[in-house]
């Protein structure tokens, strides 16, 4: 084909290939597999603290016999009304966010993009204010948060002007739609009698307290739909991530893979929120932190996924055993971690010179 | 048409797997090019110049398909480029557009394997294939001991290297470059014309975007020059450049001497008036 295809260089460090007969071929990381590896040991055992620590945990001689459903009735209970839930829809918002920001990410090509910033948190949370407080009685909380963080993102795509294909703009309004939507939150929370606020209060700012089953069947569809979905657009990310033309000239047609992309981080922002509420923060952190261990470019599904879900469910286990006064909502104590992480990032890009 | 200033025939005849015909190019309402028809010569380097924002850059997006015409089309041998599947287009043509963008952490060996993605399927992802093209690649460009270095710690110069490293692992035979030299000092233009000019004596076809009309006349084979969207000469460059074409196109005032090492026409400008 090539005039210089003769030339067969054995390189000095081939990648591992996992090859299997000539119909699969597919390059393995080993520093990924190793960090997927050390996440999953890392959620398994945060899993087992948040069933078994504290006053109502599980003793651990009795957790393996419970898990099986042969355990005693209050340790039953603990199981499946109280920790169980409360881990499980954890574990998949966790992951659900942080797929979200892997996915923003890439298609801005700015470690800032993320739900929280593009407007979808906040519109969430003012979908939650006007049809918990507003228009109480209509559509339940989780519905509200799903219709306003739709209203958000369709008011990005109108104000952009050109839809989701600039990611500058994207940000820019999402900035504002997001002052916009804060704005009306603390309009509504002003109207409101102060028990009605304080009942929303807990909710907007993200908690994981009192879940049950049926938001773990919703958030746990969703990624068993999405993620996979994320997984099948990340090679053509990959490409994306050169610059459109670029991607174009490869063959990965850069406009239909950024709006996909953002279908689905869309999709899987919402499912968590509706079951978590807007956890802030996770989806900027998590796959920033995993591309830094990874150290590999791309959007990294995956080990992002792997991260946001040991992140969550570390914060909320952080939640029920610190001894604070009042039971903290699980996206206070992720607002105050990522905060940290954000000016952190902010003054790196800054050295840089990149912003 | 504007005005030709030589046999815009000449090459054509050659046999042409990528050519235009009267193309029509616009961001939005602005009309850059118009009713361009253009045949790119089978394995000659073809070099197209012209004053800034005269579209050429332009006319190359839409030769490698990343930019659509509002109407005319792009032939690739012989048929609509449109009629291709993008992954089909990407095996024949690739393209290296003026400041594409290394993702943060990558290495070399991993951005000239991104060049394999139209040969990979999703069960197929890294065939011996990939393996050797990319080994390829890295060797004609000069860049097997940079492989496992991060392409963010590398000097402008063998940045360029790798990224045509990357088209380079396409293994197509058709190339286009758009402005491969820019930011570059001059011993790494020319590292990278000579590059190309390697490429061109192997067989390759070769399409690129330059602003130094000196450094064009000494590459090309087939040069293309463009004014306001059009083109207004073709061909060889010891026959179509002329003082007259250069004052025509760019304004500028100058004679043509021939170039002291390689005898192809040379643009020295007259001298300005603080200089008299």
């Amino acid at each position: 084909m090539s005039a210089t295809a003769t030339a067969s260089i054995a390189s000095p460090k081939r990648p591992p290939v996992l090859r299997l007969g000539g119909w699969l071929s597919l390059p393995v990381r080993a520093r990924s597999l190793v960090l997927g590896g050390i996440l999953v040991v890392a959620i398994l055992a945060t899993g087992l603290a948040t069933l078994t620590l504290g006053k109502l945990g599980i003793a651990p001689s009795n957790l393996l016999p419970t898990l099986l459903g042969q355990g005693e009735g209050r340790d039953e209970i603990v199981l499946t009304a109280f920790r169980g839930p409360r881990l499980v829809v954890g574990i998949a918002a966790g992951a659900a966010l942080a797929v979200s920001g892997a996915l923003f990410q890439t298609v801005t090509r700015n470690p800032l993009g993320s739900p929280d910033v593009i407007g979808l948190t906040s519109g969430a949370s003012a979908g939650a204010a006007a049809f918990g407080l507003m228009w109480p009685g209509i559509l339940p909380l989780p519905v509200g948060a799903l219709v306003g963080a739709f209203v958000a993102m369709a008011l990005v795509y109108v104000g952009t002007g050109t839809g989701f294909s600039s990611p500058s703009r994207m940000l820019l309004i999402g900035i504002g739609v997001s002052a916009m939507s804060l704005a009306f939150v603390q309009w509504v929370l002003v109207r409101a009698g102060r028990e009605q606020a304080t009942v929303l209060a807990t909710y907007l700012n993200g908690s994981l307290a009192a879940r049950d089953w049926d938001h773990a069947a919703t958030i746990w569809t969703a990624i068993v739909v999405l993620i996979p979905s994320a997984l099948l657009l990340s090679r053509r990310l990959q490409l994306v991530e050169m610059g459109d033309e670029q991607a174009d000239a490869l063959g990965a047609r850069s406009t239909s893979a950024r709006a996909l992309s953002i279908l689905v981080a869309i999709g899987l922002a919402t499912a968590a929120v509706s079951v978590a509420g807007p956890v802030s923060f996770i989806a900027l952190v998590a796959p920033q932190i995993a591309r830094r261990l990874s150290r590999s470019a791309g959007p990294n599904i995956l080990a992002s996924a792997l991260m946001g879900a040991f992140l969550l469910s570390l914060a909320d286990l952080l939640t029920q055993q610190l001894p604070f006064d009042v039971t903290l909502p699980v996206g206070v104590l992720t607002a105050i971690l990522g905060g940290i992480y954000l000016g952190y990032l902010l003054i790196a890009q800054w050295r840089k010179g990149t912003i | 048409m504007a005005r030709v200033h030589s046999d815009t025939q000449g090459v054509a005849s050659a046999g042409s797997r990528l050519a235009a015909r009267n193309l029509r190019l616009a961001y939005d309402k602005r009309v850059v090019v118009d009713d361009l028809s253009i045949d790119l010569p089978d394995g000659g380097f073809t070099i197209i110049v012209g004053p800034n924002a005269c579209g050429k850059s332009t006319l190359l997006k839409a030769l490698s398909r990343t930019l659509s015409p509002q109407s005319g089309a792009v032939l690739l041998g012989g048929k609509p480029i449109d009629s291709y599947r993008s992954k089909a287009v990407a095996r024949e043509l690739a393209m290296l557009p003026q400041s594409p963008i290394a993702p943060e952490a990558i290495t070399v060996r991993d951005l000239v394997g991104r060049g394999r993605y139209p040969h990979q399927g999703l069960l197929q992802q890294w065939s011996h294939a990939d393996e050797t093209a990319v080994a390829a690649a890295l060797a004609s460009t000069g860049c097997e001991e940079l492989g496992e270095r991060f392409v963010s710690e590398l000097s402008g110069g063998q940045r360029q290297r790798v990224w045509i490293a990357m088209v380079l692992a396409q293994q197509t035979d058709l190339l286009l470059l758009d402005e491969p030299t820019t930011f570059l000092d001059i011993a790494h233009q020319f590292e990278v014309l000579e590059l190309c000019a390697q490429l061109h004596v192997e067989g390759r076809t070769l399409v690129a975007v330059l602003h130094d009309l000196n450094q064009a006349a000494r590459y090309a084979t087939n040069l293309v020059v463009m004014k306001a969207g059009q083109i207004v000469a073709q061909g060889k460059p010891g026959e179509i450049l002329t003082a007259a074409l250069v004052e025509d196109v760019f304004g500028l005032p100058c004679v043509i001497i021939a170039d002291p090492v390689t005898g192809t026409p040379m643009v020295v400008p007259q001298a300005g008036r603080a200089q008299r």
